[in-house]
């Protein structure tokens, strides 16, 4: 099928202004917002010679949910992994640019990563509950952080994150079996739990349905809709329906640039970019 | 679109016929692979049967001993009442043998007749009277350990038929045997001297207890050394320790040293320990030190690759809340590395239980008659109990030797099995 669609015809739409070129990399829409929770400037990741992305210019909202979308390998994962230092635990990865949060750049040398995780959770692809108890998967980060005092707060802090993340109601019998023995759908529900247990007020979550079936996928959408109230969300996702069902900007990658950033109507009703297009219409290569 | 001429595989013919026809093949391949593999685990198999067929025939006799029954007279003249440690046991029992034969009269047959039952029987005596102060002056029956070659000649170890001069007992002595036989004052029984007793000249008297307590305290303290420090070791370098030259460099030497002939540990530890530092010889404090040096690159080892093994995403999991790096290697990493850093760690301490050569280099390998209290007692240890009975002459040591082997080989499987048993434990724990 693919002879039927070559490459290098832009598409234009009647009645709209023609798409920006393919060749061109810089990124279109909006990326700044007022009163930003972080702001990049200027961030490029390197693992050893090797660019993963570059020149991304972002700001991310407050309580608002962006979704970064793109071809595997765009490099999503590893902006993500920028916002909360966790590119710095692999060896050979550099970073260069700004990230501030509060006005602080999280890469300044006089920046401890320890408060900043505590402040921005994260949600990976592959739900990874520690092989601990239910209980203690949770209560672990509240606990190193010193964020609860005694037995009782720490029992309220348990029940009152599990129900949050709607898992409460399948574990309230058994929060002293390990984590790992839940199915896939609850571990990463645990895990969402874990994250929102410490407080933090941006969460990183990473294709956290990719490895889940469609009934638990729901669940976790519905969760993340709900979260959004409370925290700064940043979601990379490989679906654009779920970007779509529950973004309100969007941000898409291509070869390491941040190609478009756009109100997620916007993108995927009204693309700016021909790269944009070619991938929400499923053209893409 | 639907071209069949656009194959993928050249040629014509349906995959599932060229399938088929290479299937035949496939399968020899596949049981030939499998009959190589039931072989080699078969012929490794029959050499350990092999092995333990021949130890245990050597071995299992030494696990009796034969007593012989005397009336021994308690004769107050021999025996002070305020002294009976001086007594003359020996004499006593040389005077009940005499009884039972009065006719031997000539020395040098009255010391073949002595030479019937062990050295060992005046100590027998001495503590049976020690325990039973009111028989003294009255006759007892006591039974007392036979002579080696007695011994020998009961378990069948000794040839009837060997011309008198190539053989340890001669014929009277063997009449004297089989006259007491048929009197019923021969026996075999549990030889539990073998289980209480240190080393001794005597064969009859030579047990095994002396050098596994040396065995236990060596490793004692190889446990107590290697163990947090390989651990703390493996750690360090593995979760702490910057990636650079250096490390690199320690790690390469660290492969090396595990590869180092341990003789050339006992050759450092008689420089170090004993002529540096001026520890005694032969004692436990110092074999375990040489030990430690020994399995400490094996701990090491053992313990980074169960530190590697441990799964990025529950690193990335703990990191991601928050947690410092030692916070990280505490509470996630350590409890998941464990079991394999102690398997790593017994399977260090069953190879320092078997360990000689080093030990040699520092006197433990002193013929050591007395139990070892501590730490710093004179002791020898397992493995060279085993080599010095090897080397001994007597055929009664021969029957020792594979009985310590044997010994040695069951504190090995205990080891050994404890080591499946805490993994299983740990992992059920997860
Ligand atoms: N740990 C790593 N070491 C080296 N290269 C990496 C590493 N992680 C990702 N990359 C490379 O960086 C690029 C972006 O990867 P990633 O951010 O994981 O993409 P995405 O999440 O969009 O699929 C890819 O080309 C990938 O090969
Ligand atoms: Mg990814």
């Amino acid at each position: 099928m693919n002879q039927e669609q070559t490459t290098g015809h832009p598409h234009i739409r009647p009645g709209r202004s023609p798409l920006v070129e393919r060749t061109e990399r810089a990124t279109v829409g909006q990326t700044t917002v007022e009163d930003p929770r972080i702001s990049c400037k200027n961030v490029a990741v390197y693992y050893d010679a090797k660019k993963a992305i570059s020149n991304i210019n972002l700001d991310i909202g407050r309580n608002e949910v962006i979704a970064m979308i793109g071809p595997s390998g765009c490099g999503k994962s590893t902006f993500l992994r920028c916002l909360n230092r966790m590119n710095d635990t692999i060896e050979g990865c550099t970073v260069s640019g700004q990230i501030f949060m509060d006005g602080k750049n999280i890469y300044d040398s006089d920046v401890d990563v320890v408060p900043l995780r505590a402040q921005v959770g994260m949600v990976f692809q592959k739900p990874n509950p520690f092989p601990k108890s239910i209980y203690d998967n949770i209560a672990y980060g509240a606990r190193i952080h010193g964020l609860v005092q005694n037995r009782d707060e720490t029992d309220e802090l348990v029940v009152g994150s599990l129900k949050r993340a709607g898992l409460w109601g399948e574990v309230k019998d058994r929060l002293k079996m390990s984590g790992t023995s839940l199915s896939g759908g609850q571990q990463q529900r645990l895990c969402i739990a874990r994250a929102i247990a410490v407080n933090p007020e941006v969460i990183l979550m990473d294709e956290p349905c990719s490895s889940l079936d469609p009934i638990a996928t729901a669940i976790i959408e519905e969760l993340i809709d709900e979260l959004k109230q409370d925290y700064t969300i940043v979601i990379v996702t490989h679906s654009m329906q779920q970007a779509s069902r529950i973004s309100h900007r969007t941000a898409y990658f291509y070869q390491g640039d941040l190609v478009e950033v756009g109100s997620t109507d916007q993108v995927f009703l009204n693309p700016l970019h021909q790269l944009t297009e070619d991938y929400i219409t499923g053209r893409f290569e | 679109m639907n071209n069949l001429n656009k194959r993928a595989v050249p040629g014509n013919g349906r995959t599932i016929d060229i399938v088929k026809k290479g299937l035949n093949k496939r399968y020899r391949k596949e049981r030939r692979f499998r009959v190589f593999g039931w072989a080699a685990v078969m012929i490794s198999l029959g050499f350990l049967f092999l092995l333990f067929i021949s130890i245990i025939s050597n071995g299992y006799t030494a696990f009796q001993q034969t007593m012989v029954r005397l009336d021994v007279y308690l004769d107050t003249d021999v025996i002070d009442k305020d002294d009976l440690a001086g007594a003359d046991y020996a004499k006593l029992i040389h005077e009940a043998l005499l009884s039972v034969y009065p006719d031997v009269t000539k020395y040098n047959e009255k010391r073949k007749l002595y030479e019937l039952v062990s050295t060992g029987a005046a100590y027998r005596l001495r503590d049976f009277v020690a325990k039973n102060r009111h028989a003294i002056g009255t006759t007892i029956q006591i039974w007392v350990p036979a002579d080696d070659d007695v011994d020998m000649l009961i378990k069948g170890h000794i040839d009837r038929k060997t011309p008198q001069s190539r053989r340890r007992i001669n014929d009277r002595q063997l009449a004297w045997v089989d006259h007491l036989i048929s009197r019923g004052q021969v026996k075999k029984v549990f030889n539990m001297t073998f289980f209480t007793s240190g080393d001794s000249r005597e064969p009859e008297l030579a047990g095994i207890w002396g050098a596994v307590c040396g065995s236990f305290y060596t490793l004692i303290v190889t446990l107590v050394l290697s163990f947090p420090i390989g651990g703390a070791a493996a750690v360090y370098l593995e979760e702490f320790a910057p990636k650079n030259r250096w490390t690199d460099i320690i790690e390469v030497n660290i492969n090396n040293l595990a590869a180092v002939p341990s003789i050339v540990y006992g050759l450092l530890g008689l420089a170090v320990f004993l002529n540096f530092f001026g520890l005694p010889r032969s004692v436990p404090l110092v074999g375990g030190l040489v030990l430690t040096l020994m399995t400490l690159p094996t701990i090491i080892i053992v313990g980074r690759s169960a530190l590697k093994a441990v799964s990025p995403s529950i690193r990335e999991a703990g990191l991601s809340i928050g947690a410092s790096k030692v916070q990280l290697v505490a509470h996630h990493v350590l409890p998941q590395a464990l079991p394999g850093m102690l398997t790593g760690t017994i399977i260090g301490m069953a190879q320092a239980l078997g360990e000689t050569a080093p030990l040699l280099m520092i006197g433990m390998v002193a013929f050591i008659v007395d139990i070892p209290a501590g730490f710093t007692d004179p002791s020898t240890v397992l493995p060279v109990q085993i080599y010095l009975w090897a080397d001994s002459p007597e055929r009664a040591f021969l029957e020792k030797t594979s009985a310590a082997i044997m010994v040695l080989l069951l504190f090995l499987m205990i080891m050994n099995a404890t080591a499946v048993f805490l993994r299983r434990i740990f992992e059920k724990r997860q």
